[in-house]
């Protein structure tokens, strides 16, 4: 009787549980599958005043659409989210081409145009400050992502990447090469801060342990670059317990090398694009890869909807900080029928993926 | 006689829109340029005409005529200042560096001085060519830059973000910004006896007689030291107002702005082999590039083929003018 009764109370809670689930997750709005809301100070944005009726204009100020192949990515979700959205009757996509002082001039060109809503990927922490405040004068609701700013006057953000990615890797590499283990470190763009953030995420993990850098250098996280930093670290010394990269395009490039030089290939941190994942599956090295997905490009367009129509739940402060994708979660994305250029999770549909990085 | 007053004008005409037998160069033909995109983008758009607009499109366009006027000195003697985006990054970076207003506002410009005499020495004592001289000081004050600021930030004098924030009387501070460096770049390339000088010895240059202006009494190497100073004080100049912009230092924000300082100047009907040129022209190259930005992102072209386009109609303009007029 007493099992019975304890059965029926295990059972009742966990239906509880679960119907409360799903009350539970209709609370906040998510703009994207990882996204939540973070801790501490993060109020729910006031989006009544921001509410009104269809048809809207969004503009985006991003910040390098022809970087490389996941900056032009996030430039093709974002469209691909605004040509979903029956609202949006017109979607301004602009390219500060890595420029500060274009930044600036882009958003101000958008309030000038006087955009419902506008999505801001910050060039840098502080050269943006300026113009998204004028924005928020100007009671345009400003959504951030793919990168942080110092000023408060923006209306909600997705924050990822940069030191979270980094540290990501590091405990990877620290786990994988034991605590006196010598590292290279293929650094991304000089001065960019997230290069610096990953950089910093690195030093986070490397605290406390004996592992060395033995040799540091840019590679600008391009194939080119990072095989030349690659060649001159492996022809100066081979002997290399792991590698942390950056990520982008460089850790392709130095699996090259050791495979070109005829040598095992160390543990190395990579990041979610299809070549690299091609590389990995086929070559079963060891390898990690953090989650940096370029669909933040459709959910900036869907906060920005969001916003504009009102909706309940949407909080000031999203952390996207997924756990890095091992070998297996790299098989179930890996397409073949796609190009080398594809940058995972995506969230375009399938057609588009097919037009634009079909192999066929 | 009819024919004979004709005859003139016309000749007139083919001058002003050729640049021929012109000290100052090839600069209406930009300036109707100029003209045709601001009317295209009138009639095209309902932003552009927009007090709010034309402010911004100001805003924008200054630290670019601020840098391009600053490297007609130098193209005037026919030299070219690749150091320029280095001033401008090293300023921001100084002026974000915390220390009181009263020193780090003199400081940015005696460094920038400092800099020029040193290109000016390099060109004119040892004999290295501009280019050369100039590409090295740009990577030396890049790696300082990025040693004092390895990313973004600090804090600029609230002086200098006021002073290109808001309006006096009414008129916008980067408006004040141009009409006082237009006039100052003014006085001394067309009101003094330096800027006299200058386009003497950079004629003599382009005519193969670099000794014609010494002969007369210019010590040349003197005044070609002084317009690379001159260029690097514009730039330093161009950096306050950005350092004022983007509220911040940054180790970046100059990167290939020499670029378009030297296609702005070339734009303007400068020679790049010197000797010919005009402070109106330089403005109006300066405006060329800002509009087609500006424009461009009126019009919504996509980002995909706008730097395409850019460089289309540069070739457009530049290549209206002849390569030899141009110095290149």
């Amino acid at each position: 009787m007493k099992h019975l009764s304890l059965t029926v109370a295990t059972i009742g809670l966990m239906a509880v549980a679960a119907l409360a689930a799903p009350a539970f997750a209709a609370d906040f709005f998510s703009p994207l599958p990882g996204a939540v809301p973070a801790p501490g100070d993060n109020p729910v944005v006031e989006t009544g005043k921001y509410k009104k009726d269809c048809p809207y204009t969004i503009g985006m100020s991003h910040f390098g659409v022809n970087a490389n192949t996941w900056t032009i990515q996030v430039a093709h979700e974002a469209q691909a989210a605004a040509d979903r959205e029956s609202c949006i009757t017109k979607f301004i996509l602009l390219d500060a081409n890595f420029d500060q002082k274009k930044q600036v001039a882009d958003i101000e060109d958008l309030i000038a145009q006087k955009v419902d809503a506008i999505i801001v990927q910050p060039v840098t922490s502080t050269s943006a400050d300026a113009a998204i405040e004028k924005a928020a004068a100007a009671g345009i609701p400003v959504v951030l992502h793919t990168g942080l700013v110092e000023t408060d006057a923006f209306t909600t953000e997705i924050r990822a990447g940069g030191v979270y990615f980094g540290k990501v890797m590091g405990d990877w590499l620290v786990k994988t090469v034991g605590d006196n283990g010598k590292i290279w470190v293929l650094r991304g763009l000089a001065g960019h801060p997230e290069d610096t953030g990953r950089y910093n995420g690195l030093l986070e993990s490397l605290k406390g342990t004996n592992v060395k850098i033995v040799a540091e250098d840019h590679g600008d996280w391009q194939y080119d670059k990072g095989k030349k930093v690659c060649e001159t670290l492996y022809l100066n010394d081979p002997n290399v317990d792991g590698i942390w990269s950056s990520g982008a395009d460089m850790t392709r490039a130095c699996v090259d090398v050791f495979k070109q030089f005829g040598a095992n290939i160390p543990p190395i941190s990579g990041e979610g694009n299809n070549g690299y994942f091609g590389q990995w599956i086929k070559d079963g090295f060891q390898s990690i890869s953090p989650e940096y997905s370029p669909a933040q490009g459709a959910a900036g367009v869907r906060l920005a909807v969001a916003l504009l129509k009102g909706e309940a739940g949407i909080s000031k402060h999203y952390d996207y900080n997924p756990p890095g994708l091992d070998l297996e979660k790299a098989k179930a994305l890996y397409r073949d029928d796609l190009s080398a250029n594809v940058w995972w999770p995506t969230d375009l549909p399938e057609e588009k993926l097919k037009e634009l990085y079909g192999n066929k | 006689m009819p024919g004979s007053k004709a005859k003139p004008m016309k000749t007139r005409l083919s001058n002003l829109l050729t640049g021929n037998q012109s000290r100052q160069g090839l600069w209406f033909l930009p300036m109707l340029i100029a003209a045709a995109i601001a009317f295209f983008l009138s009639i095209r758009t309902t932003q552009f005409l927009a007090p709010e607009n034309l402010f911004n499109l100001v805003a924008q366009a200054m630290p670019l005529v601020i840098t391009a006027i600053g490297q007609m000195f130098v193209v005037v003697v026919g030299g070219l200042d690749l150091s320029v985006g280095s001033v401008i990054s090293f300023t921001t970076a100084v002026l974000a560096l915390g220390a009181p207003d009263y020193i780090t506002i003199p400081a940015v410009f005696a460094l920038a001085a400092l800099v020029g005499m040193t290109n000016g020495f390099v060109v004119t004592r040892l004999n290295v060519h501009p280019i050369i001289a100039t590409l090295a000081m740009q990577y030396i004050l890049l790696g300082i830059t990025r040693l004092m600021r390895p990313v973004s930030g600090g804090t600029v004098p609230d002086i200098v973000i006021r002073s290109v924030s808001g309006s006096i009387f009414g008129i916008p501070m980067p408006v004040l910004w141009g009409i006082i460096v237009i006039l100052l770049a003014w006085k001394l390339l067309h009101g003094s006896r330096f800027g006299l000088h200058l386009f003497a010895i950079g004629g003599g240059i382009a005519a193969g007689t670099e000794d014609a202006a010494r002969n007369f009494g210019v010590s040349d190497k003197r005044k070609i030291m002084l317009a690379y100073v001159a260029c690097s004080c514009f730039a330093a100049l161009a950096g306050v107002f950005l350092a004022g912009r983007i509220v911040s230092g940054d180790p970046n924000v100059g990167l290939l702005f020499e670029l378009d300082a030297i296609t702005a100047v070339a734009i303007g009907g400068t020679q790049l082999s010197g000797g010919v040129g005009s402070l109106h022209g330089t403005v109006i190259g300066a405006l060329v590039l800002a509009l087609l930005s500006n424009g461009m992102n009126l019009t919504n072209v996509s980002p995909f083929i706008q730097t395409a386009i850019k460089g289309s109609i540069l070739l457009l303009v530049v290549g209206l003018q002849s390569r030899k007029k141009m110095g290149l």
